[in-house]
């Protein structure tokens, strides 16, 4: 059967605590979404991922960056770097440790959907030939992500995996570490495609120690408005693949 | 392939496929088809399948050997190289080739040998126009968008006149259609229920009436793909059969679809492989999911009448995924089918003759 991950589960035990409450749905508006997809050295194949998670051949890791003008909780910028996995036969992308710009925003998106993020200065940025991504945090720039020469495609054509959060859960009155499946729906306003370019990533300040992206794959920038979704799975970060997943009772209808 | 991979487990599952392709040449199932799969661990170890398939030829008489297909993308193969290993296959076999062509569907292949997805399709259109021409012309030559050459003798010929029956892979949806428009065998690689096949072959059948045929002639056939696993225990049969087909498709699932990595219109965003796996797989608990070839010869027959009664002529059946099924029940299933099921569809059997997949 499938490989599967080999790193301690102890390192998924210490995401934020989700407080799901009884706050309206968000729908963000015109959200611009950056992602740059690159294949990893294959010597971390399974070293970045829990036993619950199959590695996708090749490992390949996942730069998204939201730029949400409104939300609840005011602007914010979102950066991640995620490990792109299967939780069972599901394709999933795993974020250990992310950033974002807004403490209150860093609040929310942890309470109700278990990001786990830390604060940085992220710079965001468009233009006819380029678009980018910058996180610096605790004095050094850790993630410096583009899209290089965007020509236009159809929104339709960008398929974006669904993320599994790091972060915790309660359950009989204790603290457990769960992956929590952020599943966003998409309406596209534009969309364009483009040649990817890394001109720099710190897997450790994203949570990936090992993590070394080496080959290029694609890159995609996008306007969407996105519904964030009500969560319906978590996942057990230290059970195998077929067990590991928890369905949540729906909630509201 | 499971693992853990020793060193001779490779060997062994070759072994395996071609005891199985001898036996079925011997019950007599119509056809064995194999793929060309490069880089995917576990799910297929098959990326030279002009050698097994020859293999196969040398220890069979009759079965015909499906290439299955050829991936016509100049990044994975040549036009010229397809051209000739296929008559050579054609030669060897006493003309017992099926030419199936395509162009990949995962991002570790497609990535794994540098081609750019968006033109697999344009490189596939032009192939499947060429590689007939080289078989039935003295000398040729081309000027085109992906290759060309100067006139030259493409050699050898097929012993097949005018040459081998060509097919096309058919998993995005709409691939069916470019199947019928230009005259080509419906390779289905997808497991889709009846009801959504049914409209697949209509429309296959309505629109191949007025096709311009890339070939010399019209091939006009539609196969399926199905597991099979036959057992006088139905309850066994079909528990034993929805765990190969769960296996397989957890495999499959573990795959890097290309439109997962690289946003392209070339490879529509239904994600229809896995829907239609999961559609033709699944089944209310404690029932067998409608459209699959697993149980007692009794539901078999009666599975595949339903299937040849929405239109389709042929199935292939996957017999084993990482060695799920132990190999002599494999063959024993094989035994069972050949003695109670084949002869319930003797009197077709260009239309109606089960065929074998090379795991």
């Amino acid at each position: 059967m499938p490989l599967v991950g080999t790193r301690p589960t102890a390192d998924f035990a210490s995401g934020p605590l989700i407080r799901p409450g009884e706050e309206a749905p968000w729908t963000l508006s015109r959200v611009q979404i950056l992602q740059v997809m690159y294949e990893l050295e294959q010597g971390a194949m399974t070293s970045l991922l829990p036993p619950a998670l199959h590695p996708t051949i090749p490992p390949t890791l996942v730069v998204t960056a939201w730029r949400v003008p409104e939300s609840p909780a005011g602007p914010f910028v979102l950066a991640e770097a995620k490990v792109g996995c299967r939780s069972g036969a599901r394709p999933r992308a795993l974020s250990v440790r992310a950033f974002c710009d807004s403490e209150q925003a860093r609040a929310a998106l942890a309470d109700r959907w278990g990001y786990p993020l830390e604060a940085a200065e992220i710079g965001f940025a468009r233009r006819y030939d380029r678009c980018w991504v910058t996180v610096e945090a605790g004095g050094r720039v850790v993630l410096d992500a583009h899209l290089v020469d965007p020509e236009a495609i159809s929104g339709n054509d960008i398929q974006y995996l669904a993320t599994l959060n790091t972060a915790r859960v309660e359950r009989e009155g204790s603290v457990v570490p769960r992956l929590i499946q952020v599943d966003p729906e998409y309406q596209f306003h534009s969309a364009d495609r483009g040649a990817p370019e890394l001109l720099a990533f710190d897997g450790e300040a994203f949570g990936l120690p090992g993590a070394e992206p080496y080959w290029p794959v694609s890159a995609s920038y996008a306007v969407a408005d996105v519904a964030m979704p009500e969560l319906r799975y978590l996942v057990d970060p230290a059970k195998p693949p077929l067990m590991a997943v928890e369905r949540l009772p729906r909630t509201g209808s | 392939m499971p693992r853990p991979w020793g060193p001779t487990t490779e060997y062994e599952v070759y072994q395996n496929c071609l005891e199985q392709v001898k036996l079925a040449d011997e019950l007599g199932f119509d056809q064995v088809w194999a793929v060309e799969h490069h880089f995917l661990e576990e799910y297929s170890h098959c990326s030279a399948p002009e050698v097994f398939l020859t293999a196969c030829a040398m220890v069979t008489k009759n079965i015909r050997i499906g290439r299955g297909i050829v991936v016509c993308v100049p990044e994975f193969n040549s036009p010229v190289k397809a051209a000739e290993v296929a008559a050579t296959m054609d030669i060897v076999s006493g003309g017992r080739l099926e030419f199936g062509t395509g162009r990949s569907a995962t991002w570790t292949e497609l990535g794994g040998m540098g081609a750019d997805p968006d033109e697999t399709k344009k490189t596939w259109d032009e192939w499947v126009r060429v590689i007939p021409q080289m078989w039935t012309q003295e000398r040729f030559g081309y000027q085109g968008r992906a290759f060309s050459m100067p006139q030259r003798a493409v050699l050898p010929k097929p012993l097949q006149k005018p040459h081998p029956p060509m097919w096309v892979a058919v998993t995005s949806p709409g691939t069916e259609l470019d199947a019928a428009d230009r005259g080509m065998g419906s390779l289905g690689l997808t497991f889709g229920g009846f009801a959504e096949q049914e409209k697949k072959i209509a429309e296959y059948r309505r629109r191949i009436k007025y096709c311009d045929p890339v070939g010399s002639f019209v091939n006009e056939q539609v196969n399926t793909v199905n597991f099979l696993f036959c057992h006088e225990d139905n309850e066994y049969g079909a528990k034993t059969g929805q765990r190969l087909a769960g296996t397989f498709n957890y495999l499959a699932e573990q795959l890097l679809a290309a439109r997962q990595a690289y946003p392209t219109r070339s490879y529509p965003n239904l994600g229809l492989l896995p829907a239609l796996r999961r559609e033709a797989t699944s089944a209310p608990e404690g029932q067998i999911p409608e459209g699959l070839c697993i149980g007692n010869p009794d539901r078999i027959v009666e599975v595949i009448k339903k299937w040849e009664s929405v239109g389709v002529d042929r199935i292939n059946f996957l017999l084993n995924a990482i060695e799920t099924v132990p190999q002599e029940e494999v063959l024993a299933s094989l035994r069972l089918f050949a003695k109670e099921v084949m002869p319930k569809f003797a009197e077709k059997p260009a239309k109606t003759a089960a065929a074998v997949g090379g795991a």
